[in-house]
C-alpha cells in the first residue's frame, strides 16, 4: 500500500526556476526510505511537499498531485495533515513552541483537541519511544543537539502519524546525538510500523537503517527507489565501504562495516592491494590537489603558531587544560574530539578571540577563524560582494585573491547569487572564502562540514590541501574521521580539554575504535582513494 | 540522592503573578531607597531559589541592568534640566533650547538635591525592573498562558513564542559580533559594523520564525476551524473597541454621561466577547495544573506586605518616603522592614534549597582543585 504518493510533482519557488520537475513516486507503508542528493537537488523541496507545507507555506507554482494516505495536499492545509503526518527539520533549535519539553511534545495533541487522558498516556508513551523521558521537565534550550532533535521528533510523533519526515534531522549534531537519533528512528519505524521518509547526508550511518533509497537531482528522481546498496553505489556521497566495494567490484556493494569484512574475506577474492609506505598517491583527478597525506608530511615547514600549557576556563569549568600545539607550515591538522571536549575554544585561543587564563599562544603569521555558523557572518548581496568585502575592510585593494578564492572554493557560478539563497552545503564555502581571502597563513575552520553534500564537501578538501601546499596551514575541528582520513596529515585528539593523541593521521586514526571505514576493512589504508592508487600500482 | 518524588512542585504561575504584583505595589508604596534595596535583595533570594535552568534565568540580571541604565538616563536628564538652587555642587556651562524645543535651560547648576532625589526615584524603576525580572525567571510563562481565560490562549501563545526570541536574538548577536571580528582576524573595523552584524541577525531571525512556523503548522495549530461563536465573539470584540474608542473621545471632549455610558458598554461586550470566545474553544488542556491550597497561601500571604505597608502609611509611618531636601540620610524603621518580611514566603517550598546547591559547588571546585594537582 502507498502511504505517500507523488504523481507527476512539479514546483518552482516563487522566481525562481523548477525545483521539482516531473516526480512520480510511491512511499511504500512501514518502510524507511532514504532520499539522497547534493545540496540543491531539490530533495528539501520533495520532503516539504509531502504534508503539504510545500506549496501552502511557499507559494509558487506547483503541478500534479500529492496524497498522503488518501488526501490530496491540494484539498489540505499542512495542519489538517497533522494526525498522519509527522515533520522534523534540521534545525533543532527552532521547532519548540513551549518552553518545557513535556508541555511541547502535548503540544500537537493539544491542537487537535484529544481527550486529556488520552493526551497524558500518549505523551508518556512517546517520551519513552525517544528516551526522552528523564528530560520532560528541561527547557529544550538546555539539551544537546542530539537530545533536543529527539524532543521536536517526539513533538511531531505525539499525535500517531502513519508517517514522519525528516529533513536532515542529523545534520547539525554530533556523532552521538546523530547516532541517538537515528537509532530512535529505526526503533519508531521497527515498533510501531511509522513510515519514514528521510533525507540525509552523511550515510554512514543511516544507509543500512533504510529499506530503499532513492538520489534526487535537479528536482528529478535521478535513480531508485530500490534496496539501499545498488541505489548508492554510483552517488558521490556514499559510505567510504560502498565506494571500496565499488572499486574492487563486489556485488551488491555493502553498506555498512561489517559486510564489507564479511565480503573481503570470502574465499575466491582477488588479492588485497598491497599498502607502500613511501610511495606518494595518485593526485587527486577533480582538484588536482594531493589526495593524501605522504607528500605534505614528507616536509612539514616552521612553526606557525604554538600553543604552550593553554588553560582556559568558560564559566568556572576548566575547558582547556595545559594543551600544547603547534601548527606547521605545510600541515593539514584534524582536530578531533567529542561535543564540549574543548575544540571551538582551543581554536578561538589559537585565532587570539578568546584570552587564555595561564600559558601562551605564539602566532609567528596571521591566524584567520572561520566560525562554525556560517550564517553569523554572511550579510553580502551577493557571494562576490561578500569575499570582497574582507579585502576591503582589510584597507588593501583586490590582487586577484578574491577571484582565487571563488574558485578554490567552487563558487564561481554562484558568485552573482545572494548567499542566503544558497544551500546548507554551499553557505559555509562562502563564509570559508571569505575570511581566507583576507591571506593569513594559517586558517581556523570550525566544523566546516557539518551540513555539507559530499560534493561541497571534496571542494572544501581539495581547498585546504591546495592552502597547505602554496606554504600555509589549516587546522579543522570536526567530528568526521573520514574527512581526517581523506585530507589531513596529522590528527589531534581532544577529550576533557586535553590532547589525548597527537601524530600522523594514519598512526592517531589506526589506533582508533572510531577508525575511518576503509581503515577498518582493509588496514592500513584510510581512503578508497589510496586504494585505487595501489591498484594502479600493482 | 532524591527521588523525584520528593521534589517539592514549583509554585503555580498565578501565584508568582500575585506576588510579582505585591512587590510592585511595595515599591510604589515605601520608595525609600533602603525599603526598594530590600525588594531587590528579596527578588534576588528568589530568583536564586527558584529559577530553573535555561534562558528566563537571565531576565532577573538582563532587566536589572535595563532598570539601571533607565534609572541612569533620568539622573542625567534630572541634573541637567531641573535646577532649584539649594545645595549647588557645580555649575556647567548652559544653553538654553529654543521655544520650538521647549525653550529649557539645559546644563548650569547641578545640584545634590536634585541629582539625590532623580537617583531615588531612578532606584525604585530599579526596584519594579529587579520584581518584574524575577517573576520572569520564576514563572512559567506557558502555565500562565494555560491557565488565562480561553479567549487569550492563542495571543498568549504567540506572546511566549516570540518572548523566547529574546534570548535567541541576544546570542545570535554575539555570535554575529564575534565572527565579524574573526573575519578580520582580529582587526576591528567600526565603519559598517552595525549593518555586519544587524544583517546576520535580522535574517537569523527570520529563518528561525520561518522555520518555527513550519512546525506549528505541521503539528496541527489552527487546525480547528473558527466556530461560529468566534465570529460572535470577534464583533463583539469589534463593538468594544469601538464604543471604548468611544468613551475615549466623549472624555476629552468632557462628555462624562456619554463617556460612562459607553464605557460601560464597551465593558459589557468585551467581557461577552471573552466569555464567547473561551466557550468556544472546548478543547482540552494536556495536564493543566490549577492553583492548590498552597497557592492560594503563598498569594494570599505575599498580599499581606502591601497591607501592612498601606497601613503604615495611614499610621503615618513617616520613613516610607525619602526625599533629598533637607539634606538627610534615608531612616529605617524596623517595623516597614517586617511589613515587607511576607515577600519572602516563596522561599517557604523550595525545589532545590541553597544550602545543596552550595555544597554542589563546593564539590565542583574541589573535583577541578585535585584534577589540576594531577595535571
Amino acid at each position: 500500500m502507498s502511504a505517500i504518493g507523488y504523481r507527476g510533482v512539479s514546483y518552482g519557488y516563487p522566481d525562481g526556476p523548477l525545483a521539482l520537475d516531473g516526480v512520480d513516486l510511491d512511499v511504500h507503508a512501514g518502510e524507511i526510505l532514504l532520499v539522497v542528493g547534493s545540496s540543491g537537488s531539490g530533495k528539501s523541496t520533495l520532503l516539504r511537499a509531502a504534508n503539504g507545507i510545500v506549496p501552502h507555506s511557499t507559494g509558487g507554482r506547483f503541478g500534479g498531485d500529492v496524497t498522503v494516505f488518501g488526501r490530496s495536499t491540494r484539498t489540505h492545509l499542512p495542519r489538517e495533515l497533522a494526525d498522519v503526518i509527522g515533520f522534523v527539520h534540521q534545525d533543532p533549535e527552532a521547532q519548540f513552541v513551549v518552553d518545557r519539553v513535556e508541555a511541547d511534545v502535548a503540544f500537537v495533541l493539544e491542537n487537535l483537541g484529544h481527550a486529556p487522558d488520552a493526551m497524558r498516556r500518549r505523551v508518556e508513551e512517546v517520551l519513552d519511544a525517544l528516551g526522552i523521558a528523564h528530560l520532560r521537565d528541561r527547557n529544550p534550550a538546555t539539551l544537546s543537539g542530539g537530545e533536543r532533535q529527539r524532543g521536536a521528533i517526539a513533538g511531531a510523533l505525539a499525535a500517531a502519524p502513519s508517517a514522519l519526515v525528516l529533513d536532515e534531522p542529523t545534520s547539525q549534531l554530533d556523532p552521538q546525538g546523530a547516532e541517538s537519533v537515528l537509532a530512535a528512528i529505526a526503533r519508531l519505524n521497527a515498533d510501531l510500523g511509522t513510515t519514514v521518509l528521510l533525507a540525509e547526508h552523511r550515510l554512514e550511518r543511516a544507509a543500512p537503517l533504510a529499506d530503499r533509497a532513492l538520489v534526487v537531482d535537479r528536482g528529478t528522481v535521478r535513480y531508485g527507489p530500490t534496496a539501499a546498496g545498488p541505489a548508492l553505489a554510483d552517488y558521490p556521497g556514499a559510505p567510504s565501504v560502498t565506494r571500496l566495494g565499488r572499486l574492487l567490484g563486489w556485488d551488491p556493494p555493502p553498506l555498512t562495516v561489517r559486510d564489507a569484512r564479511r565480503l573481503a574475506a570470502e574465499p575466491g577474492r582477488a588479492p588485497m592491494p598491497t599498502f607502500a609506505e613511501s610511495e606518494p598517491s595518485a593526485p587527486n583527478p577533480a582538484t588536482g590537489a594531493l589526495a593524501t597525506n605522504e607528500p605534505a608530511r614528507a616536509a612539514p615547514g616552521e612553526v606557525l603558531v604554538a600553543a604552550r600549557q593553554v588553560e582556559v576556563t568558560l564559566a568556572r569549568t576548566t575547558v582547556l587544560r595545559g594543551v600544547d600545539l603547534e601548527v606547521r607550515r605545510g600541515e593539514v591538522v584534524a582536530l578531533l574530539g567529542r561535543n564540549g571536549s574543548g575544540k571551538t575554544t582551543l581554536l578561538r585561543a589559537l585565532a587570539g578571540l578568546r584570552t587564555v587564563d595561564r600559558g601562551t599562544v605564539r602566532p609567528k603569521a596571521a591566524v584567520a577563524y572561520v566560525p562554525q555558523d556560517p550564517n553569523s557572518l554572511l550579510f553580502a548581496p551577493t557571494v562576490r560582494e561578500e569575499v570582497a568585502q574582507t579585502v576591503r575592510l582589510l584597507g588593501r585593494t583586490d590582487d586577484g585573491a578574491v577571484a582565487a578564492w571563488i574558485d578554490a572554493l567552487g563558487l564561481h557560478d554562484l558568485a552573482s547569487r545572494h548567499p542566503r539563497s544558497l544551500s546548507g552545503g554551499e553557505r559555509p564555502r562562502v563564509a570559508i572564502a571569505a575570511v581566507a581571502v583576507g591571506g593569513a597563513p594559517v586558517l581556523l575552520l570550525d566544523e566546516p562540514t557539518r551540513g555539507m553534500d559530499a560534493a561541497s564537501r571534496h571542494v572544501l578538501e581539495g581547498a585546504a590541501a591546495g592552502h597547505a601546499t602554496r606554504g600555509g596551514a589549516v587546522v579543522l575541528a570536526t567530528h568526521d574521521v573520514e574527512l581526517a582520513a581523506r585530507c589531513a596529515t596529522r590528527a589531534v585528539v581532544l577529550a576533557d580539554g586535553e590532547v589525548v593523541a597527537d601524530g600522523p593521521a594514519r598512526t592517531v586514526l589506526g589506533g582508533s575504535l572510531f577508525a575511518p571505514q576503509v581503515l577498518r576493512v582493509l588496514p592500513p589504508f584510510l581512503t578508497v582513494d589510496e586504494v585505487d592508487a595501489a591498484m594502479e600500482r600493482s | 540522592m532524591r527521588t523525584p518524588t520528593e521534589t517539592p512542585r514549583p509554585w503555580h504561575s498565578g501565584a508568582w503573578s500575585v506576588w510579582a504584583l505585591a512587590a510592585a505595589a511595595c515599591v510604589q508604596l515605601a520608595p525609600s531607597p533602603v525599603y526598594v534595596a530590600l525588594v531587590i535583595a528579596v527578588a534576588w533570594l528568589v530568583v536564586e531559589a527558584h529559577a530553573a535552568d535555561g534562558p528566563y534565568r537571565h531576565a532577573f540580571p538582563a532587566l536589572l541592568g535595563l532598570g539601571v541604565a533607565f534609572a541612569f538616563i533620568r539622573v542625567l536628564i534630572a541634573a541637567l534640566t531641573t535646577h532649584n538652587g539649594l545645595e549647588v555642587w557645580f555649575t556647567l556651562p548652559q544653553t538654553t533650547v529654543p521655544d520650538v524645543l521647549g525653550g529649557f535651560t539645559l546644563g548650569g547648576t547641578v545640584e545634590a538635591t536634585v541629582v539625590l532625589q532623580s537617583l531615588a526615584s531612578g532606584f525604585t524603576i530599579v526596584g519594579m525592573m529587579a520584581v518584574f525580572g524575577a517573576f520572569n525567571a520564576v514563572a512559567s510563562h506557558y502555565e500562565l498562558v494555560q491557565s488565562s481565560p480561553r479567549a487569550f490562549h492563542e495571543l498568549g501563545l504567540i506572546t511566549t513564542v516570540a518572548l523566547a526570541f529574546v534570548p535567541a536574538t541576544i546570542e545570535s548577536a554575539h555570535t554575529a559580533s564575534e565572527s565579524d571580528r574573526a573575519r578580520t582576524g582580529g582587526l576591528v573595523v567600526r565603519r559598517g559594523r552595525l549593518l555586519r552584524t544587524l544583517v546576520p541577525v535580522l535574517e537569523r531571525g527570520m529563518e528561525r520564525a520561518i522555520a518555527l512556523s513550519e512546525s506549528m503548522d505541521a503539528r496541527g495549530f489552527g487546525a480547528t476551524p473558527a466556530a461560529r461563536t468566534d465570529r460572535v465573539a470577534g464583533w463583539f470584540g469589534l463593538g468594544a473597541l469601538l464604543a471604548l474608542g468611544g468613551a475615549f473621545v466623549a472624555l476629552i471632549g468632557r462628555a462624562s454621561p456619554t463617556a460612562a455610558a459607553l464605557g460601560f458598554v464597551g465593558a459589557a461586550l468585551l467581557v461577552a466577547a471573552v466569555a464567547l470566545a473561551s466557550r468556544a474553544d472546548r478543547r482540552p488542556r494536556y495536564r493543566l495544573r490549577r492553583m492548590e491550597g498552597a497557592d492560594w497561601v503563598l498569594a494570599a500571604v505575599s498580599v499581606l506586605a502591601p497591607l501592612a505597608l498601606g497601613l503604615c502609611s495611614v499610621a503615618g509611618a513617616d520613613s516610607l518616603v525619602w526625599r533629598a531636601s533637607p539634606l538627610a540620610w534615608p531612616s529605617f524603621d524596623p517595623l516597614v522592614a517586617l511589613a515587607l518580611a511576607p515577600l519572602l514566603a516563596p522561599l517557604l517550598r523550595v525545589p532545590d534549597p541553597l544550602w545543596r546547591r552550595r555544597t554542589a559547588i563546593v564539590a565542583v571546585f574541589r573535583r577541578q582543585n585535585s584534577g589540576g594537582v594531577v595535571a
